[in-house]
């Protein structure tokens, strides 16, 4: 087995009658950090959302550590999808804290109820997350007294609090106000020099280039372009890939 | 202008208030049972609405229009003297001559459950559907099942939005109580004419009678206003 920690293969999803997916074929190993961009609409979305299942795939596999969501002529099995999901965490960007809940009780909430932690272990844990991502003081607070940048910043922890084997980011910044963004970013960074294995789908190009090990470009469906930060940005192989980044850039 | 001079409310009040509070346990203990049944009920219709199974939704709406369609009262004599008859039947399949029967506080209980059910389920139904898809999706993005999401994140919140219509239907369901005394209920209404009707004192009576719903559902009123102020701070 290679060190893949994301394996997809041959995936296509349709709504409808409407291809989004057009069969993507993508390895992710241990610690590599992958970064998807294009336009508007062209399933950067909707492929990030097959990686942990919650668009199941019209065709075409993906594998976590070696494991398939759904094996390949089996159906979907919501018990073995729940499990499976837990190694990969994600990060959307409406953040969507539980509200009812405190900071610390959105990060304990899936420890104890999935994990099967108990509370006191689960706090323990959360406090560590939650002093990570910088909200050691604001662990009694509910998400409508956080402002959208600390709430991005629990929802994070709250995912890392699971250990997943991998992180995926959904434009984590883009509901955020300019001056929110830098302490996400930073804390998203942060992660990346500890070597968590991450996607991120994101519009923020020198944030790209800084912590991408591999960027990817998306376009209707399909993945257009692929390869380093460096090349990538400053040596595009392609005209779709040139012209996407000139309208970005100006 | 005799009536008025010959009113006497403190005889009234003084032979009237130990029944009338007897009463006011029944029509509160109708309501507590009646009111649990119809959140269990409109929770079980709601999520078998939402569930997208064409046969059950299907079930349950010809079910919600045999409730919405038929008057409370049609609904307290049909479950106290028609249910029991129709299950015994069904009983005597298997245990020949077997009788059930329902005391009258049960079956119209029951059957304020049912009524009331079928009305929460759509608020119950609505509220579900009004939180935000986001709430679901990171549940399952954390490892919940689909049920587990929606019993311990989804109808919490969905609980919460449908707080304020809940306390309405209590207060009403208070009030509705009264048409237990169809069903020989001997409930505040029961007790109050057979009062009035011994004593004549009808006026002071039927105002008793009044002011003791009163003082049943104007505190529930209040206390759903501060609930609602409450739980309004984190949504
Ligand atoms: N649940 C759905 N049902 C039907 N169509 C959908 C659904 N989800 C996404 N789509 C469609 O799929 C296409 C791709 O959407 P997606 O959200 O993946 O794009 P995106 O690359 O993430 O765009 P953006 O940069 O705007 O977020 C869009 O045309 C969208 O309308
Ligand atoms: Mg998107």
């Amino acid at each position: 087995m290679s060190n893949a920690i994301i394996e997809v293969n041959q995936l296509r999803k349709s709504f409808g009658s409407n291809e989004i997916l057009k069969g993507i074929d993508l390895e992710i190993k241990q610690g590599e950090k992958v970064v998807i961009i294009g336009p508007s609409g062209s399933g950067k979305s909707t492929f990030l959302r097959c990686l942990n299942c919650l668009e199941i795939p019209t065709n075409g596999t993906v594998k976590v550590h070696g494991d398939y969501f759904i094996k390949p002529g089996e159906r979907f099995n919501e018990k073995h999808v729940a499990a499976l999901r837990t190694e990969v965490g994600m990060v959307f960007q409406r953040f969507n804290l539980f509200p009812t809940m405190t900071a610390i009780e959105n990060v304990m909430a899936a420890q104890i109820k999935i994990r099967k932690k108990s509370k006191e272990a689960a706090r323990e844990t959360a406090e560590i997350y939650l002093r990570k991502v910088g909200l050691a003081e604001r662990m009694n607070h509910y998400p409508s007294q956080l402002s959208g940048g600390q709430q991005q910043r629990v929802a994070i922890a709250r995912a890392l609090a699971m250990e997943p084997k991998a992180m995926l980011f959904d434009e984590a910044t883009s509901g955020l106000d300019p001056e929110l963004i830098g302490e996400v970013l930073n804390v998203v960074r942060e992660l990346a020099k500890e070597g968590m294995t991450m996607v991120l789908v994101t519009h923020e190009m020198n944030f790209a280039e800084e912590v991408g090990d591999r960027i990817i470009f998306m376009d209707g469906g399909v993945i257009v372009e692929e390869g380093p930060p460096k090349e990538f940005f400053h040596n595009p192989k392609h005209n779709r890939t040139r012209e996407f980044l000139q309208k970005v850039e100006h | 202008m005799n009536i008025l001079k010959n009113l006497d409310f403190a005889t009234a009040f003084k032979d009237l208030y130990p029944e009338l509070l007897k009463a006011m346990g029944t029509v509160l203990g109708a309501t507590m049972f009646g009111f649990a049944l119809a959140l269990i009920i409109g929770t079980l219709i709601a999520l078998g609405r939402i569930s997208k199974i064409k046969w059950l939704d299907w079930l349950l709406v010809v079910f919600l229009e045999i409730i919405r369609g038929t008057p409370l009262v049609v609904q307290l004599v049909y479950m106290y003297y028609v249910v029991p008859l129709l299950l015994s039947l069904v009983v005597q399949f298997w245990i020949p001559d077997y009788q059930i029967n329902f005391d009258a506080f049960t079956a119209g209980s029951v059957a304020l459950g049912i009524n009331y059910g079928a009305y929460l389920s759509e608020v119950i139904r609505s509220s579900i559907i009004s939180v935000d898809r986001g709430q679901m999706e990171a549940a399952l993005a954390l490892g919940y099942t689909k049920q587990q999401a929606m019993w311990s994140i989804v109808i919490p919140q969905a609980g919460r939005i449908a707080l304020p219509t809940f306390g309405n239907y209590i207060i009403m369901m208070v009030k509705d109580t009264s048409l237990l005394a169809f069903i020989t209920v001997y409930e505040l209404l029961l007790r109050t004419q057979a009062y009035a009707s011994q004593t004549f004192l009808t006026i002071e009576s039927y105002t008793l009678l009044a002011l003791a719903y009163l003082v049943l559902s104007l505190p529930m009123a209040q206390v759903v206003r501060v609930m609602e102020r409450r739980l309004a701070r984190h949504v």
